[in-house]
């Protein structure tokens, strides 16, 4: 069962390749990090899933369909960047997504804002970058999504958050879902990944299970990950 | 899902609207007051007011008039704003995820710019109803109004009301046009990797030059075609409709164009930072 | 008792030693039942599909069984626990051996500190513990 699928993908921005002929599957059921240093194509790729940007060359489907309407429903997006607008408040925002994703569970929301201290009836332009980021998270997390992709989702959040956000992450999903988490803070995810894609330079170079790496090259994956992409 | 945008889109620009027409019923108000206290007979030839009348009319007259153009030029800005920084800045991120089509955001961000420039042009009138109260009788006015309509249907043979309503009609789509003119510039600015609203802002100079190119050779061609002996044999009524009605119809395409070509660029093209 | 999931070997491995452990020391105790999955998993902080393996690899030991619709237990073989402990502590033994070999002792002067330090440790009224 295959929930998001590349074949040939490929993006190019003017003369610029971000991705050159990709092909991946990612089945149902799995957490996945997508990992790469910076500029090496992990945004693009999600960005295409997103149907945020459109491939130059080759497909990418989701539950076997291309991105549209129908694939936006069943997938839940973490942008880098913060897209919430500043004169919203956290309750305005809630009732944005309730309105918008059929799979959005208000009380998740609200129980997660508790948790992490926030209060719904803030401005978010009154909040720190870090509250920001938590609060996007919230929304992206309390939907019943198929997939969600989750690009840099604990880069600007405190440890004791980045805890409690892996832990959301773990316990949020539901069992036909697949994460995708792409990042460059390897070490800290770890644990809750099931597989990895590495991809440098807009290519795919390893597709793996956390524990095929650790058994095979009796490394870490954040170890491995330094010496494959030592400067 | 479209209700949805629409509620979303209204919520969103309401809360700068709202506060300005409030603020310019109060003005209104305070300026009638003004007048009714200070110059009674301010509508007559002679006016007369004390010195002090004179500075608080004076005050009342200015921020009026800086309100009422603040006004038109903020229902300009917020088309311009909500459509490029809710759509093709970070917030973009968020409103082409969701599960909605793309002429649905187009379209709800229209409808919603449209209904700001009506309702602009409605509470202009209203304020300058209120304060030009007592300065003629209601009667005279439906008066005057019906017997401009009789005189018209006397001279032409034909109701006001045809003319009035195709004029409101070509205003309309000549509107539509303008905003969708704003629309396509916008989304020609984004395919830039920088300096996209300069971009923009070129994207729309170049369309309003290739337009007025097109209308010239438009003047060049009708000659040429003969239609002045045409026009020559219609009454002076049907040549104005035939006006307006052949702008509107211009208008018309151009926001055809313009339309497909903000959505083909949005669907194909779309290029967020 | 905390989890520690911080070597480079596999997950899945350090899941199965912890929770083994668990039994052995009597933390869980026999016929206890296990948490969910998924609670197990966000607790240690892993993924359940990890936790899962790891679950599974226990049940081939037999050291867990699972009840087709009410979930997993802990044995109620003594015996097998008994193993357990001495495979357990038979890793142990080994790698402490091998790190005095390293350190350059052989077997007899190992067996010597031991003993030494037993003592030692009796005197000291067990506060080094």
């Amino acid at each position: 069962m295959t929930i998001l699928s590349a074949k040939n993908l490929t993006k190019n921005f003017g003369k610029k390749v971000a991705l050159s002929d990709v092909n991946v599957e990612i089945p149902r059921g799995r957490i996945i990090g997508l990992l790469g240093p910076n500029g090496s194509g992990k945004s693009t790729f999600i960005k295409l899933a997103t149907g945020l940007l459109v491939p130059t060359g080759g497909e990418i489907t989701i539950d076997g369909l291309a991105p549209g309407i129908e694939t936006k429903a069943k997938v839940s997006y973490l942008s880098e960047r913060t897209y919430l607008n500043g004169w919203m408040r956290v309750e305005d925002i809630i009732a944005f997504f309730e309105d918008f994703y059929q799979d959005f569970n208000r009380i998740k929301a609200e129980n997660m804002l508790l948790d992490l201290n926030i209060n719904p009836g803030d401005r978010l332009k009154t909040m720190s970058k870090g509250t920001k980021e938590k609060v996007q998270l919230i929304l992206v997390m309390s939907r019943q999504a198929e997939l969600y992709l989750l690009d840099e989702p604990i880069g600007g959040v405190d440890p004791a958050a980045r805890d409690y956000i892996l832990n959301t992450i773990i316990n949020n999903y539901k069992e036909n879902a697949s994460v995708v988490i792409s990042t460059h803070l390897i070490a800290d995810i770890e644990q809750v990944l099931d597989d990895i894609i590495f991809i440098s330079k807009g290519e795919i170079t390893l597709t793996s299970t956390v524990d095929e790496i650790r058994e095979k090259y009796n490394k870490s994956v954040d170890g491995l990950f330094r010496e494959v992409f030592k400067c | 899902m479209l209700r949805k945008l629409l509620k979303h889109e209204v919520k969103a620009t309401g809360r700068t609207f709202l506060p300005l027409y409030g603020a310019l019923l109060i003005l209104t108000i305070f300026t009638k007051v003004a007048m009714t206290i200070g110059a009674p007979d301010f509508f007559s030839d002679n006016v007369t007011t004390g010195p002090i009348a004179e500075i608080i009319l004076g005050i009342a007259f200015t921020l009026y008039f800086v309100l009422v153009v603040a006004l038109c030029v903020m229902t300009l800005v917020v088309i311009i704003q909500r459509f490029y920084k809710n759509l093709f800045t970070d917030e973009g991120y968020l409103m082409f995820t969701l599960p909605v089509k793309t002429w649905e955001m187009v379209f709800s961000k229209l409808v919603v710019g449209l209904m700001w420039s009506v309702v602009c042009g409605l509470m202009l009138a209203i304020s300058g109803f209120i304060l030009s109260l007592g300065s003629f009788s209601m009667l005279e006015v439906s008066q005057a109004i019906s017997a401009g309509y009789a005189d018209f249907y006397a001279q032409f043979g034909m109701s006001l009301n045809v003319i009035l309503f195709e004029l409101f009609l070509g205003m309309l789509v000549g509107g539509v046009a303008s905003i969708l003119m704003i629309y396509v510039s916008i989304a020609i600015g984004q395919l830039f990797n920088q300096h996209r609203i300069i971009a923009a802002f070129g994207a729309y100079i170049v369309i309003t030059i290739v337009m007025q190119i097109i209308a010239s050779v438009i003047m060049v061609v009708v000659p040429l075609a003969n239609l002045e002996a045409y026009m020559e044999g219609i009454e002076a009524m049907n040549a104005i409709q035939w006006l307006i009605n052949g702008t509107t119809i211009c208008n018309v395409i151009l926001c055809v164009l313009f339309y497909f070509g903000t959505q083909y660029i949005m669907q194909k093209h779309l290029n967020l930072e | 008792m905390k989890w520690y999931i911080d070597s480079d070997r596999p997950i899945y491995k350090q899941l199965v030693e912890q929770i083994e452990l668990r039994i052995v020391s009597g933390i869980y105790s026999p016929g206890d039942k296990l948490a969910s999955v998924r609670d197990l998993a966000s607790d240690a902080g892993v993924n359940p599909n990890t936790m899962q393996k790891a679950l599974a690899e226990l049940e081939r030991e037999n050291l867990v069984f699972a009840q087709r619709t009410s979930g997993r237990y802990i044995t109620e073989d003594k015996k097998v626990i008994e193993e357990v402990k001495k495979a357990l502590a038979l890793t142990e033994i080994d790698r402490f051996f091998d790190r005095m070999k390293q350190l350059g002792f052989g077997k007899e002067e190992i067996l010597t500190l031991i003993e030494k330090a037993e003592e030692g440790e009796d005197g000291n009224d067990n506060t080094q513990r």
